[in-house]
């Protein structure tokens, strides 16, 4: 039972962490319609650049990680300013197959700028767990699910409540109909990239704290997938939720049954149950339901 | 002949003497370089891929050992290898997808090839390609078929975790069987290939390893605190991690915050030196283990060493003195051999892919002839690696200094799984 317990809740911690991996690619959808399939690159990148802030150069974590999400907002604008400002109004197909030369350039870019040779990532988060009787919580895990739940409720507020965010939701709505009501279609996207950025980089520092980072690490974007998927891309307080069964279900999979049949469930199952619910429910949990009259 | 025609002749003799020399002596320059074959081996590379860091050593380590063999065998045997490297991003899709275009472009009579995928891709094509390929990782029990085009100068990767568990049972003393946690990954047919092979063994000797646990990460694992608790509980007397160095870097983390100390054992590809490169100290993986069926790349003066140093000196390798290297000097080694046993077997300009694989099955390459990088090799035609007479070294890092734990430490029988 005790075991039970413990893959339950590191499995829910795990499913909040792929949650905001997830709401990268929900901030920039909603922005733009766009699949961002470069999503894992840019934790990568934003994990390369805490590692080099902080180890590299040095610096002690209250300043190196301010910088580093400087840097990372930086880096989101470039992206936008370079590629997506001139693809405005173009087709959403055009967008995507941008985001798979990003997905390309980006290791490329890691490549030179940081070299090929697997890095330690700084420990932001203590390494002691935290203990109730039999009950291990890991505390990297543990602050990440509480950042992730504090920032998915604010952005849901931001893109609902808020002029702005209602802005970035028309402009996901129709680039068109957005900028004749004089919304700035491209500063809206580009707010989208600034904030991917940033969600990559948490999602990096969370993720990776006292680990080791490669390019492997971009494999989490590929993980956050079913979770983006199954909550419907629009909704950010979903993705939570959304995180939550994935997390959970790849826990116990992982835990019970692949050591039975030898492994290979625990990745694939949350994959089948996305697409499932999408089988049933084609916009996901909570996605807009687009009505389209002719 | 009158004088005058005699003194002719002898002017003309004069005249054209020192042209005919000149053609004489290009005539003997040349006469090596013409008799001189080239053949080509296809060296296949990750740039870019998961194994991009370890790139440097590993064709670092080729290079200089073919300029060797060139100066030293080849000259006079008559033949020059030359190479081309193909970078396939550790990618099955991506081998397969280059192979034709290597065949064309090079028409290799051999393959040094870098890990899984060169297998998985090459495995059904080489036969009908009529061209081996030497690999320099250890073995897979997905591959192990019979007339192999595919040579391990390594057993599997399982072979060699089994060596070192019953060398740790035996250090640990006592009668019960030695402990084991596994932690795979399903991210790659060879991780779940090595946790099998050590499950096998584990099964058929129940009183020498008992297999606590097998524990399945991602390749770049999250957290494994809850998994490392559980398996810390049932008893685990070392962690096995034949995966990579992010997973040795996960689990190390995790029996520090559980303030446990059990020993890791890592593979050749992940580990104690590139483990503590990515975990940022060497002093951190005091005690652990790595056990490979090759040279244990020490300070020590051991003949490995020497010839490393001897190619620093006289052939510009660039590559550190690392398990990488050994691996990239083994494999090369392995090969020149052969075609050095091939030419003298069919002769320098008979040198086919064919003629290679035959000469490897049929003759064996002492460890002096590889300079004790590996041990002896006999392949037969059951196995894409040695089935007997095999050894491996444990390298470890003790006082905070990389070791020799221990040398020639045989390998058990090991069922196929």
């Amino acid at each position: 039972m005790i075991d039970f317990l413990n893959y339950l809740i590191n499995g829910a911690l795990v499913g909040l962490l792929y949650a905001l991996v997830a709401m990268g690619f929900i901030v920039i959808y909603r922005a733009s319609k766009v699949f961002n399939f470069a999503q894992g690159e840019l934790v990568v990148f934003g994990g390369f650049i805490v590692w080099w802030m902080v180890l590299a150069m040095g610096m002690p974590l209250a300043v190196g990680l301010p910088l580093a999400f400087v840097a990372a907002a930086v880096f989101g604008l470039l992206i936008e300013r370079i590629f997506f400002s001139r693809l405005v109004g173009e087709s959403v197909f055009a967008m995507v197959m941008v985001t798979i030369g990003l997905l390309i350039l980006i290791r490329g870019l890691v490549l030179v700028l940081f070299g090929a040779q697997v890095r330690p990532f700084p420990i932001i988060f203590p390494l002691k767990p935290v203990i109730f009787g039999d009950i291990l919580i890991p505390r990297s895990l543990l602050f990440g699910a509480i950042l992730t739940i504090i920032v998915g409720l604010g952005l849901s507020w931001f893109f609902n409540r808020t002029r702005p965010g209602l802005r970035m939701t028309a402009v996901a709505e129709d680039h068109q109909v957005a900028m004749s009501l004089g919304i700035s279609v491209k500063r809206s996207i580009a707010f989208a990239w600034i904030l991917g950025a940033l969600l990559s980089t948490l999602g990096a520092i969370i993720y990776l704290s006292g680990k080791s980072l490669s390019f492997l690490a971009s494999d989490i974007g590929l993980a956050a997938l079913p979770v983006a998927l199954l909550a419907g891309f629009e909704s950010i307080a979903g993705v939570l939720l959304a995180g939550l069964i994935v997390g959970i279900i790849q826990g116990l999979v992982t835990a019970y049954v692949d050591p039975a049949v030898g492994g290979a469930v625990g990745t694939v199952f949350p994959f089948v149950i996305m697409l499932f619910i999408l089988f049933v429910r084609p916009t996901g949990m909570f996605g807009w339901k687009t009505i389209e009259r002719v | 002949m009158t004088e005058n025609r005699r003194e002719r002749v002898r002017m003309s003799v004069l005249k054209h003497a020192p042209i005919a020399a000149a053609a004489v002596a290009l005539g003997f320059l040349s006469a090596p370089a013409g008799a001189q074959t080239t053949y080509n081996f296809a060296s296949m590379a990750d740039f870019t891929g998961p194994y991009a860091d370890v790139m440097k050593d590993l064709l670092g380590s080729r290079r200089p050992a073919i300029e060797w063999w060139n100066a030293e065998v080849g000259q006079k045997l008559g033949i020059k290898i030359t190479f081309k490297d193909y970078d396939h991003r550790y990618d099955a899709a991506q081998v397969a997808s280059l192979w034709p275009g290597i065949k064309a472009e090079l028409n290799p009579v051999a393959v040094l090839g870098l890990g899984g995928p060169d297998v998985a891709a090459l495995q059904g094509r080489l036969p009908g390609d009529k061209v081996p390929m030497f690999m320099a990782t250890a073995g897979y029990g997905f591959a192990w078929k019979p007339d192999p085009w595919i040579f391990n100068q390594r057993p599997t990767y399982s072979h060699e975790a089994v060596a070192f568990f019953n060398w740790l049972r035996e250090k640990r003393g006592g009668s019960g069987p030695l402990k084991v946690a596994i932690i795979s990954s399903e991210a790659s047919p060879a991780y779940i290939d090595q946790q099998k092979g050590i499950e096998k063994y584990a099964k058929d000797n129940p009183d020498k390893l008992e297999v606590v646990e097998s524990v399945f990460t991602e390749v770049q694992p999250t957290d494994l605190t809850t998994q490392i608790n559980r398996v810390v509980r049932k008893g685990a007397e070392v962690i096995s991690i034949q995966t990579n160095t992010a997973a040795v870097v996960a689990a190390k983390r995790a029996l520090q915050a559980l303030g446990k100390n059990v020993p890791i054992l890592m593979s050749s590809h992940n580990g104690v030196l590139d483990s503590a490169r990515a975990i940022g100290d060497i002093k951190q993986m005091e005690g652990d283990y790595e056990v490979y069926a090759m040279a244990v790349p020490t300070d020590e003066k051991t003949p490995a060493r020497a010839f490393f140093d001897m190619l620093a000196a006289k052939h510009g390798m660039k590559a550190q003195w690392t398990v990488t290297a050994v691996q990239g000097l083994g494999q090369t080694v392995v090969a020149l051999r052969a075609i050095e046993a091939t030419a003298k077997r069919v002769g320098a300009d008979k040198i086919t892919g064919e003629a290679i694989r035959e000469t490897v099955l049929t003759t064996p390459i002492t460890a002096d002839q590889m300079f004790s990088i590996l041990p002896g090799l006999k392949f037969t035609k059951d196995a894409p690696f040695p089935v007997s007479g095999l050894t491996v070294s444990i390298g470890t890092i003790k006082d905070g200094k990389y070791a020799a734990a221990a040398q020639g430490v045989p390998v058990p029988t090991l069922n196929k799984w």
